[in-house]
């Protein structure tokens, strides 16, 4: 019988870098994250291809092949840099409130439930306890408690029209994001690229895009800021450069 | 007496401005000239009016406020249409136009479609830069003729 075990020991480790999030759960941290669309292809050939064909898009190629495409809110924050909300003493600063990824970790509802075994293995510097004494979370590819992976999973499966319509508009708006697609397509490693997500809420009537940029140009602004001296992170610090001049005219509506 | 913004030649009275006041436009096309118009003076609820329930959902007032706020507008060309007139429930208009945004200009080249209810013209939907990428356009001197077609010069016109 195949089964994992796991217990958080709260090294904080997995709060770095990027979170991808619930369009609700970005939208409701634009004044804390720096976000972003994070758009990538999945290959036919990929476990992950029907599930993502269900919670993004499909998108035909330049060279005729189709890929699925995921296209994922993102709490876009470099890989070194700890999650904003990470306090001092490497706690969770808003745990009553955290994003639903947050609180689905270890598993992943982007990939299907029979295919998280990889995922729960601690990454390099992680000091998850997978040992003996740490309960079993996951058997013959069953999870044990789902509330959370479902929770997430059903989210993500709400939301997917919406991000749907939103691909279709930027695809045919933007022809630039077909090239975009086909190349991240062709590169196994760095296979995703980042669109403002002020796009996302462009295309939308019924958002308040003064509101949002009040919340979020200062974070943008405060992180192109903090990238802006060091050179392995120029393109964080020109996309958050971009995004907030994107959104300087709304905030600084009255 | 003044031209209408639109390019068509025709004054203004004669032009877009019975449309945007509220008359229908007679074909796709004279819609199409009037919803640029409606950018080029600010006149949104124009813009409002005239699109199908679909292509409202996918309007962001604030964002056309900002649009028509930091844009300059320098001229449409209309380069083809397909159906769309007084006899027709629907129709396609291929145009130019040219603006200028925080100093740099450009040009979006749009197909849009158009359809008819209740006797009234909408738009529908468009596909922007139907075959190319967004092309930036060299900056055009202070002498050469200006990018709206007004045939003057560009000091004398848009870039005085």
């Amino acid at each position: 019988m195949a089964e994992q075990r796991f217990n958080c020991t709260l090294c904080g480790q997995c709060c770095r870098g990027w979170i991808p999030l619930t369009l609700d759960d970005a939208l409701a941290n634009a004044g804390r994250f720096p976000l972003a669309m994070v758009w990538t292809p999945v290959r036919p050939g990929s476990r992950a291809f029907d599930l993502t064909t269900r919670l993004g898009t499909t998108v035909q190629l330049r060279n005729h092949k189709q890929v699925a495409v995921l296209i994922a809110p993102t709490a876009y924050i470099p890989p070194s840099f700890p999650c904003p909300a990470l306090t001092a003493d490497n706690l969770c600063g808003i745990q009553g409130d955290k994003p639903q990824r947050c609180r689905t970790m270890p598993f992943y509802p982007y990939r299907e439930e029979n295919d998280q075994a990889d995922i729960l293995v601690p990454r390099k510097g992680w000091a998850c306890d997978t040992s003996a004494a740490a309960p079993v979370i996951y058997r013959d590819k069953t999870i044990i408690d789902r509330e959370a992976f479902d929770r997430e999973r059903e989210a993500l499966t709400a939301q997917a029209p919406s991000l749907r319509a939103y691909a279709e508009t930027m695809l045919k708006q933007n022809a630039a994001l077909t090239d975009y697609l086909t190349k991240a397509a062709q590169n196994p490693v760095a296979g995703h690229f980042a669109v403002n997500f002020s796009s996302y809420l462009r295309l939308n009537r019924s958002y308040d895009l003064i509101a949002f940029a009040k919340a979020q140009h200062p974070v943008l602004t405060a992180f192109a800021n903090r990238t802006e001296k060091t050179p392995e992170l120029a393109d964080y610090h020109t996309y958050y450069k971009e995004s907030a001049a994107e959104l300087s005219w709304f905030a600084q509506r009255s | 007496m003044s031209t209408c913004v639109c390019g068509s030649g025709l004054a203004f009275a004669l032009c877009c401005e019975p449309i945007l006041n509220g008359k229908p436009a007679p074909t796709a096309e004279a819609l199409m000239r009037s919803r640029y118009a409606a950018y080029a003076l600010g006149k949104l609820d124009h813009v409002e009016r005239t699109a199908t329930p679909e292509a409202l959902e996918g309007f962001n007032r604030q964002d056309s406020e900002r649009v028509v706020d930091e844009s300059k507008w320098l001229g449409l060309e209309i380069l083809r249409t397909v159906d769309g007139g007084e006899g027709d429930q629907t129709g396609q208009v291929e145009f130019v136009f040219r603006y200028s945004l925080r100093g740099q200009t450009y040009a979006q080249h749009e197909l849009s479609t158009f359809c008819r209810k209740d006797g009234a013209w909408l738009y529908s939907s468009s596909e922007i830069n139907p075959k190319s990428p967004p092309v930036r356009v060299t900056k055009e001197g202070r002498n050469d003729p200006c990018a709206c077609g007004s045939g003057k010069k560009h000091k004398k016109c848009c870039g005085a």
